[in-house]
């Protein structure tokens, strides 16, 4: 499995090389190898004895990140998808892409995603499924930029990124809860202490969080409006990524998880809630578009509603149906995706509204085109498989479970109504779809190219497809026992058998499908006379809206937000930083007791020492209110002076005179220096703005103060000085403590200042050599 | 003395830094000189580095003077990591200087003020005395306002006055609040503070000390609300400063806080770490809305400093070996991502001749593997598996949710998304869209140029794949910030 999961990766490493002679043979049949490899390798597992198995490979065993791959039944048809999808399309891709594409971009996407879209349904591992994951993200985005010289191309790739991306983040933190809570990174050992998972206060919260990875990812309401922006990927792009497997991958994680969350009805209200309004929402929309990819996009929301309802219905035969369908829906949906790709390379548009006839030019085409739509809307008619899941859908939505809940009991009425109802546009976008293209009157003037049937290798993957709709049709046993019964016990829980008949009698279910039949068709004949309803609904309200709003907001509120405090100003800068300190410190010294004042550790105050202390005072002040630079820089020697005097009261003379000797320096250097600077300027403030910063530099250095009382009250040890002054001439060979503290006790101060002041003389002398010289050219 | 490796990541860049002072003009000397004693210097550090995992924390008592009375300098697991990273961070730049400098500013010192902030900022990982700390936070300041001058651009001095004004302010608040302490604890032995400290149960005063130094360390890492004055003087000088700034300055803060706030204040976390969390939180937001808010792309990524700030000090405010290991991982992550990512967005402004993300379109056409880099890049920063941000990131959260906050842990996701568009936007305004004729491409410089990327980046990419080799590592660091006794116990010996 290891092999199976990273040979497209590495395969992808040197498809750069093999697309250096893509013009002799196309890169796509190099490709074709690892789908195709992998798929007749998982089919031999097919059977009705098949065994789960597992295979486990260190990556970071010490935070319990391994590669622990499982396969059960519900990963198995995920495989089988993905590589036989991934073969198809690779196959249809090679004569959709022409040679002077960038095909070795292309491919080492697809290959990427290929191994990214295996990793993520063989994972037991939560934390590697979510690096798969997220590598789906990814290569989904380089996917539909592929064309990114479009601007809806770049648009779409960054829409589908930024949803699915917070998805994927949504659901990382839902599983390193469940981690947390379980103690294990394993889904299977999770899914063995489900009733632990379901006792802990998180419990909704993980739900949320995985439930929101989901949505994004399966297009789920809400979240459906990246999907038809993706469209604008290469066809084979969206018929693979974005209606067979990617977008599945949240139906996957779902049903994975769905053996925890079933304990709850939240779990019912939530995930067949919003599976049934996107249902309802995806084929509503899909018949306003005139896009046919646009339809088939709006059309794969409403079906992986569908899928998602079922599975949340967590019945038996709704688990079933589900299976099921995701199986249906990959075939016929697959194989219309194709077909608007043919219908787009040959015709040269993809509007519904230019197209129409085409049946006679592009019988095969036409075809299988009617197989599809009619397999999907889910007409009942015998060798249809679309018809089967949406008859055993009505059926499920007929038969749910008893609920506590008020709301989950209003849901259990209402979602065969809503069913019905939803089924109903299924049919008439279905219609829409198949004979607004290939009958009706031909426009061939309004098309860019004259259109005629699809070269042979395009039509060959989707005629595969049709042929499995109508052989699953036909049989319907065939995949059951072998193969579907295994993917639904895998979500159940517990063995699930199941025969399908074509004919079960006149039973709700078949009534429902003749009412979806006969309102469909009469809505489909007058679909010109109801279309209006969309200038109103849902008209300007859409959720496009709310992301570009969001998108847009995002960046000029940043912008607004942002400038409105960097403003440049370094003094505003100093306001908002003092004030956050003296904020916060002063009220930590409130909480904490800090502030103490201890008088007994005090000398006695001398008139000189307050003379001196006031001088300095009233000089500081005086600085600010001085508008003569000259003055103030005297004024300032002055505090600088009064220091110094201070040093000889408290009998430091060495420190006085190097004080003296510090401040004098100085101030005949400042003077030299404002020779050349302006002068200052008249202070413009306001008195509002005077007075703040007025109390913010008194409360900051009332903080100093009173810190420094009770830092120097609250002596709690003896200080290291006693040593250095003990030993100063046993150790340091010297009598003067405080050289031998400069040179020898704490030597790598004094050099590293020295390197400080070397570095300082450096870079004044870089700077004005450097400036002079650019001034002298 | 085996102890004596201890301060060699320090001095060989010292003595380097004043040797190339000796032929600043012989640019071609200098620079095989400069290129080869950083070669040197990590290997030196790589050599310090396997020592340590292997026999465990050295100490150097300099000049014979004992601790806790002499300057002592611990280089224990935490700091030679850290010191590694650096040289890591210097070998790259070292590389990408020739051709990002202009020949005045290589020849006016670059290479001595360069190795002096190594110095400076080995030193300040390596040194176990607050005081000393103060003094390498000189050196490296010092040489940092040398750096962002260099060259004399009007934009380079109106900005590089506010960055001086901001950081001299906290360096004389540090030195105060050194004094503050001296005077209750009597020791600016680190490890002795934290005995000290621990013996009178942090009384309110101390704690009261505990914030203004953690002002002071927030503000050189640039937390909220204090980093006003990072964004703009960081991408005023040349990309190649801009990159050692970004990479290891605000670290340095980092760094110290992580030191502080494990060995010495540990006592009343209820106030001080629930505090950092509140202030992770603000610092996630407030730097990643900074981030959207411009589309000048060297703008982009300095404001992106401030959110990765943010995830380190959520871990130090969480306080759990889940998630201090995480934090240090982030750590030496983001060291390397900076830097990459400021040498990344360097070259491309130099490449397309604008920084103005408005202005550029299709680059991806002239310089294919320069978008593949700033993609990877992007992924990175974010946080997104397998790359080394991921581990990081997993870890801080996993030990949010230990903890039971979960209000950070929805910040942090929510956060990395955003980080994310702001970079992916570079990609996707910059190196999508039409190949822009206007542009002559110059390949041999642009490969000049990427090679130190990717050197950098390969380095993320080991770090996130290969997790199982160094996550011990960052584990261990965990379990001695949580348990600081054998820290102290490894300094005083007692």
């Amino acid at each position: 499995m290891l092999f199976a999961v990273f040979f497209p990766i590495l395969l992808a490493l040197i498809i750069p090389f093999l697309s250096k002679w893509k013009t002799t043979i196309h890169t796509g049949y190099f490709v074709l190898l690892a789908p195709l490899s992998i798929f007749i390798y998982f089919l031999q597992f097919i059977g009705t004895d098949f065994q789960t198995r597992s295979g486990s490979y260190s990556w970071i065993p010490s935070l319990n990140i391994n590669l622990d791959f499982y396969l059960d039944g519900l990963s198995l048809l995920f495989v089988l998808l993905i590589s036989g999808i991934g073969a198809l399309v690779t196959f249809y891709s090679i004569f959709y892409l022409d040679t002077s594409e960038k095909l070795g971009h292309f491919y080492v996407y697809l290959l990427i995603f290929m191994t990214a879209m295996f990793g993520v349904v063989l994972s037991d591992n939560v934390f590697v499924l979510y690096t798969f994951w997220e590598l789906t993200s990814i290569s989904s985005f380089l996917l539909i930029g592929y064309w990114n010289f479009k601007e809806r191309s770049r648009y779409g790739a960054l829409k589908s990124m930024l949803i699915t991306v917070f998805g994927g983040l949504s659901m990382l933190g839902g599983f390193i809860i469940l981690v947390n809570i379980t103690g294990t990174t394993s889904i299977q050992e999770m899914i063995s202490q489900a009733d632990v998972i379901f006792a802990s206060p998180y419990f909704v919260l993980t739900l949320v969080l995985i439930v929101l990875g989901a949505f994004t990812k399966s297009a789920q309401f809400p979240f459906h409006i990246w999907l038809p922006d993706a469209m604008e990927a290469p066809t084979p792009v969206s018929a693979y990524l974005h209606s067979a497997t990617m977008v599945k991958a949240g139906i996957f994680l779902i049903a994975r998880f769905t053996p925890i969350y079933t304990l709850s009805e939240l779990f019912f209200v939530i995930i067949s809630g919003f599976g049934i309004i996107t249902l309802i929402w995806g084929s509503f929309m899909a018949v306003r578009q005139t896009d046919l990819k646009g339809i088939l996009a709006f059309s794969t929301i409403s079906q992986l509603g569908m899928i998602m309802a079922m599975l949340g219905f967590g019945t038996k035969a709704a688990i079933f149906a589900a299976v099921f369908h995701i199986l249906n829906h990959a075939t016929f949906k697959g194989s219309l995706f194709m077909v608007a790709g043919i219908i787009d390379h040959e015709s040269g548009t993809r509007d519904i509204r230019k197209l129409g006839g085409l049946m006679t030019l592009m019988p095969i085409s036409a075809t299988l085109a009617f197989f599809g739509t009619f397999s999907m809307a889910g007409v009942p008619l015998p060798f249809l498989n679309g018809f089967y899941s949406k008859e055993k859908f009505f059926d499920a939505s007929l038969n749910l479970g008893e609920s506590s809940l008020w709301i989950a009991e209003i849901l259990r009425v209402a979602i065969p109504y809503l069913a019905v109802f939803g089924s109903i546009f299924t049919f008439v976008y279905s219609m829409y779809l198949v004979f607004g293209t290939f009958l009706g009157e031909k426009h061939l003037d309004k098309l860019p190219k004259k259109p005629h049937e699809a070269p042979i290798g395009m039509l060959i993957p989707p005629s595969i497809l049709i042929i499995g709709v109508i052989v699953i049709g036909l049989f319907p046993n065939l995949v059951n026992e072998s193969f579907l019964a295994f993917t639904a016990e895998a979500i159940y829980g517990k063995p699930v058998e199941t025969h399908i008949q074509f004919w079960h009698g006149l039973i709700p279910a078949f009534y429902m499908s003749l009412i979806v039949v006969v309102v469909g068709t009469i809505l489909a004949l007058y679909q010109k006379k109801w279309r209006k309803v969309y200038d109103y609904f849902p008209g300007k309200l859409s959720f496009n809206r709310v992301y570009d709003w969001l998108i847009a907001k995002l960046e000029s509120y940043s912008k607004t937000l942002t400038d409105s405090y960097m403003n440049g100003s370094i003094r505003r800068y100093m306001i908002l930083i003092l004030t956050a300190i003296v904020l916060v410190t002063f009220s930590v010294m409130l909480i904490t007791g800090g502030f103490v004042i201890d008088y007994s550790d005090l000398a006695p105050i001398t008139i000189q020492e307050v003379f001196v202390a006031l001088a300095m005072a009233f000089a500081a002040i005086a600085t600010i209110f001085t508008r003569n630079k000259i003055a103030a820089i005297l004024i300032l020697g002055v505090v600088g002076y009064g220091l110094a005097v201070l040093f000889v009261f408290y009998r430091a003379p060495d420190l006085a005179l190097t004080q003296l000797v510090v401040e004098t320096i100085t101030v005949a250097l400042f003077l030299l220096c404002f020779y050349h600077l302006p002068n200052l300027r008249e202070r413009t403030e306001g008195i509002k703005e005077k007075s703040g910063n007025l109390i913010i530099s008194v409360a900051f250095g009332l903080l100093m103060t009173m810190v420094a009382i009770s830092a120097h009250s609250s002596k709690a040890f003896e200080a290291i000085s006693q040593y250095f002054i003990e030993t100063s001439y046993k150790l340091g060979g010297g009598d003067n403590v405080v050289n031998v503290i400069l040179v020898d006790m704490r030597g790598i101060d004094t050099l590293f200042e020295i390197v400080v002041l070397g570095i300082a003389a450096l870079g004044i002398y870089s700077l004005v050599k450097l400036r002079s010289k650019k001034e002298a050219e | 003395m085996i102890s004596n490796l201890t301060i060699l990541p320090v001095l060989i860049p010292l003595i380097a830094g004043i040797i190339a002072t000796l032929f600043h003009k012989k640019l071609t000397l200098v620079r095989i000189f400069s290129q080869v004693s950083t070669i040197i210097s990590t290997i030196v550090a790589s050599y310090v580095f396997y020592y340590v995992i292997q026999n465990g924390t050295l100490v150097l008592e300099s000049g014979d003077w004992m601790a806790p009375y002499g300057i002592v300098l611990v280089g224990d697991l935490l700091s030679v990591t850290l010191v590694l990273t650096t040289n890591i961070v210097a070998l790259a730049a070292v590389f990408y200087a020739p051709y990002s400098l202009s020949d005045e500013q290589e020849s006016f010192y670059f290479y001595t003020f360069y190795f002096l902030l190594i110095s400076g900022v080995s030193g300040a990982f390596i040194t176990g005395d607050l005081f000393n700390l103060f003094v390498f936070f000189e050196v490296l300041l010092m040489a940092s306002y040398a750096l962002i001058i260099l060259g004399g651009g009007k934009v380079q001095l109106r900005e590089s006055i506010k960055y001086v004004l901001i950081n001299l302010f906290s360096s004389m608040l540090f030195v105060t609040t050194i004094a503050f302490l001296y005077s209750v604890v009597g020791t600016v032995n680190m490890a002795q503070i934290g005995q000290r400290v621990s013996e009178v149960n942090q009384s309110g005063i101390l704690t009261t000390i505990a914030f203004l130094l953690f002002f002071v360390f927030g503000t050189k890492a640039a937390l909220f609300p204090l980093y006003y004055w990072l964004p703009r003087p960081y991408i005023a000088p040349n990309p190649v400063i801009s990159a050692l700034f970004g990479a290891l300055l605000t670290k340095v803060g980092i760094y110290s806080i992580f030191r502080v706030f494990t060995i010495i204040f540990v006592h009343e976390t209820a106030i001080t770490h629930q505090f950092f969390i509140w202030i992770a939180a603000f610092t996630l937001i407030f730097g990643v809305i900074g981030a959207l808010s411009t589309n000048n792309i060297k703008l982009i990524v300095a404001y992106n400093i401030i959110p990765a700030v943010g995830f380190m000090i959520a871990g130090i405010g969480i306080y759990n070996e889940t998630a201090l290991s995480g934090a240090v991982y982030y750590l030496v992550n983001d060291m390397i991502i900076k830097a990459a990512l400021f040498l990344l967005v360097g070259a491309i402004a130099y490449l397309a001749g604008t920084s103005d993300l408005r202005k550029m379109k299709g680059l991806i056409h002239h310089y294919p593997m320069l978008g593949w880099l700033l993609f990877i890049s992007a992924f990175v920063l974010a946080g997104v598996p397998p790359f080394s941000g991921f581990i990081g990131k997993l870890l801080i959260l996993q030990g949010a949710i230990e903890a039971n906050e979960i209000i950070i842990t929805i910040i942090g996701l929510l956060v990395s998304l955003l980080i994310l568009f702001s970079v992916m936007r570079i990609f996707i305004q910059g190196f999508w869209g039409e190949k822009d004729a206007a542009i002559v491409p110059n390949k041999p410089l642009a490969r000049k140029l990427m090679l130190p990327v990717a050197f950098l980046i390969s380095f993320s990419v080991f770090l996130g794949i290969g997790a199982e080799w160094f996550y011990p590592i960052t584990e261990e660091i965990g379990n001695n910030l949580m348990n600081p006794e054998l820290y102290i116990k490894s300094v005083l010996k007692e």
